[in-house]
């Protein structure tokens, strides 16, 4: 380079390059991106901004789930809070859930009854309400459980599947019962199970547990084999990394994106089966608020008083409609690409970039 | 000669897939001498990468297997030591610089936590808190190291000398973690890989960067937990030509720096000649010559290195099809006996198709004056072959 900058004083263009090349030592700047001086918690927030943005179904998504959590939380807490603090307990259904009332029987839709009431004059709206937050504890615990366990196991089977080895076999037995569980439709078991242990709450929800776990084993062991051969994890044990810290690492933050959002589905799904087993008539007992069981206790009227099952089942509606939409766009807000892309326009890093451009160009041709 | 750093005898390794066979590695054997540079070359699947992943046990097994042989780093053979304390040997005893930059680094991490992840690691080995593998004078000791004393502490292998300059690289192996914050040494790590404003590239993920940026950033990482033994497979390959050449200078100028044992992995007979100091050509899984690189390349004594370097086009050459091989490398599953090259050779004789040869270790009697050895018969054809 000292040479050629000796040059420099004959020929005025030539030195326009040597100065550039000066300028740009020891290498041109490779970075994609200017420097953004942003903290992770502010760009994470952005990043959800701008999903919501492109895709405003994401927003009215999160908006239902963060409606519907506000609400049970206090539907749910103020009996509780009212009576430790007033003594006695105060409900925030707009009327009690067990109450009739001659005059009011049989009433359509209005703005005194914003579902209308059943034929013995109790406020459809209020059971809704109250329902809410049983269907969404059960709901959320029910998919959190399988997805810890059947997740924990999963990555086992998946990063210790080698044959002959003391983890191989556990991989193997993991497998296996898997496959004896998911033998069965979902639902079948479920009810199976909620049917021989009997009527009640706690029935339903081991049913449910019973029945959810193993495809949190199928998906999490998909997801580690995908991942534990890429280069990275290979890199990571040439530097000496432990198998723990990798799995709890490496792996873990890898596979998390598909398994949270599969979660986020999966409430819905949970719900939708919760109250199916509660329809049938074996889950939450008879009198307690459940879209389910609402739905079963007025399927008689479903002719002569409509509203009675179209409350319940528009709450259900909502609520899994809410977390499929949210679902939907936790993908794109985890997902580092589609950050990227929202957030800075077209890579312009030739080599990243590759995968993306690539399908595109096999359509055309 | 002193001590060598790593000494690989008669390395057999096989890959099963699926119904056959591949003899992927049979019986390599080198030696790699404290601060210099070892380089192996070969073609395409000729068990380079699988070399290189043998020696710090990263293998997948199955399907490969080790069949036999040894691998001794510092004087312990790795394949006896238990499988669960062979991390304690990676990293800061063998460091390790892949070929696909694009993939070797984790999506999800930025670039500070991955470099600090390494940085912790070898700061944890040395702090004597854990146990580490650490050479001695009988064996391998795995015990905790004792606490670093500072006013004692001898120069480590793997101190980089300090260029003048305006902002000079202060890397200090005596610290032991102490008085200087991770941050502060990662950026130096990254400032050493001649990365510009590190301070940026700290806080980006990697498909933020460019793939020799990314490169730079796995040197770095290797570098941070100063291995006496540095295995790069093929660093180069995966970058286009331009990145090539700036990863090369900055491996080349560090290098120089840090005087450490490097196995140098490639297929590009320009790159070794220019990096290492002995070579090694490997052919269907065979290391068919090993010596310095001047000898090797200016008077090769096997005639498959011959046809290799034959093969380089030249400048001078203005018509006609270049020089090449005729026939195919074998495949590995059903190798032909004798010498693996013979149905190949312009050399070969009756004797080559039945005996296969003799293994590079300690045979053939090197001539006065000639260094390299070739695991061949007929070395003194050689040189008479176009």
């Amino acid at each position: 380079m000292d040479s050629r900058r000796s040059t420099r004083g004959d020929d005025l263009p030539l030195e326009r390059f040597v100065r550039s090349e000066k300028g740009s030592d020891p290498e041109p700047p490779l970075l994609t991106t200017p420097p953004r001086r942003r903290g992770a918690v502010a760009e994470t927030v952005r990043t959800v901004w701008l999903v919501m943005r492109a895709n405003p179904l994401t927003l009215l998504g999160f908006l239902v789930v963060v409606v519907m959590v506000v609400t049970a939380l206090v539907v749910g807490l103020t009996p509780i809070l009212t009576h430790l603090l007033l003594g006695h307990s105060l409900s925030a259904t707009p009327y009690p859930v067990n109450s009739f009332s001659t005059s009011d029987a049989s009433q359509g839709p209005s703005p005194r009854h914003w579902m209308g009431t059943d034929s013995i004059g109790t406020d459809i709206f209020s059971q809704v309400l109250a329902a809410l937050p049983l269907d969404l504890v059960i709901a959320f615990s029910v998919a959190g459980i399988a997805l810890v366990a059947g997740g924990t196991l999963g990555i086992i089977a998946g990063y210790f599947d080698t044959p002959g080895t003391l983890g191989g076999a556990g991989a193997t037995i993991i497998l296996r019962v898997t496959d004896v569980f998911l033998a069965f439709p979902s639902l079948v078991l479920a009810l199976a199970v909620a049917a021989s242990l009997g009527r009640g709450t706690e029935a339903a929800v081991i049913a449910l547990l019973v029945t959810w776990w193993p495809y949190y084993v199928r998906l999490a062991r998909g997801e580690v084999l995908a991942v534990r051969h890429l280069p990275y994890i290979t890199a990571a044990r040439a530097a000496g990394v432990t198998d723990g810290t990798i799995l709890g690492r490496h792996v873990l933050r890898n596979i998390l994106e598909p398994l949270v959002v599969y979660y986020t589905l999966d409430v819905g799904t949970v719900l939708v089966t919760f109250s199916t087993i509660s329809y049938v008539g074996i889950g939450v007992p008879f009198g307690v608020p459940e879209w389910g069981n609402m739905i079963e206790q007025y399927a008689g009227y479903l002719a002569t008083l409509p509203w009675t099952v179209v409350g319940p089942g528009l709450a259900v509606f909502v609520t899994v409609l809410g977390f499929s939409l949210l679902g939907d766009g936790l993908r794109d807000i985890l997902d580092p690409r589609s950050r990227r892309i929202l957030s800075q326009g077209p890579a312009v890093d030739s080599t990243s970039a590759a995968p993306i451009a690539a399908p595109a160009a096999g359509e055309k041709a | 000669m002193s001590e060598p750093v790593l000494s690989v005898e008669g390395l057999s390794v096989d890959y099963t897939v699926g119904a056959g066979t591949y003899h992927a590695l049979k019986d390599v054997s080198f030696e790699a001498q404290p601060g210099r540079v070892v380089g192996i070359v070969g073609e395409t699947g000729c068990g380079k990468s699988t070399l290189a992943h043998a020696i710090p046990r990263l293998l997948p097994e199955p399907p490969a297997k080790i069949l036999r042989g040894k691998v001794i780093f510092q004087g312990v053979d790795l394949l006896k030591v238990p499988k669960w304390r062979i991390p304690m040997v990676r990293g800061t005893n063998i460091g390790m610089i892949f070929q696909e930059p694009i993939n070797s680094l984790n999506p999800a991490y930025r670039i500070f936590d991955q470099v600090a992840e390494s940085v912790r690691i070898r700061r944890l080995r040395e702090s004597g808190k854990v146990a580490v593998f650490r050479p001695g004078g009988a064996g391998f000791d795995y015990s905790r190291p004792r606490p670093p004393d500072r006013s004692t502490a001898i120069a480590h292998p793997f101190v980089p000398s300090i260029p003048p300059g305006p902002d000079p690289i202060r890397v200090d192996p005596t610290d032991g973690g102490k008085g200087r914050s991770v941050r502060s040494e990662v950026l130096d790590y990254l400032r050493l890989v001649r990365i510009n404003d590190p301070e940026t590239v700290l806080r980006l993920f990697p498909h933020e960067l460019s793939g020799g940026m990314r490169q730079r950033i796995m040197i770095a990482m290797a570098l941070s937990e100063r291995p006496s033994l540095l295995i790069a497979d093929e660093p180069t390959s995966a970058l286009d030509v331009t990145i090539q050449a700036q990863v090369l200078t900055l491996m080349k100028e560090l290098m120089d720096e840090l005087r450490t044992s490097i196995l140098f992995i490639s297929h590009d007979l320009g790159v070794i000649a220019e990096t290492a100091d002995d070579v090694g050509v490997m052919y269907a899984g065979h290391l068919v010559e090993f010596g310095p690189v001047v000898d090797v390349f200016e008077a090769p004594r096997h005639p498959y290195t011959k046809a290799l370097l034959r093969s380089i086009p030249t400048r001078y050459k203005t018509d006609g099809p270049l020089p090449s091989l005729t026939g195919n490398v074998p495949n590995l599953s059903r190798l032909p006996s004798g010498c693996t090259f013979s149905p190949r050779c312009a050399l070969a004789q009756d004797d080559c198709r039945v005996d296969p040869g003799p293994a590079l270790a300690g045979w053939v009697a090197r001539p006065p004056g000639r260094t390299n050895s070739a695991a061949c018969f007929h070395t003194e054809g050689v040189e008479g072959l176009p």
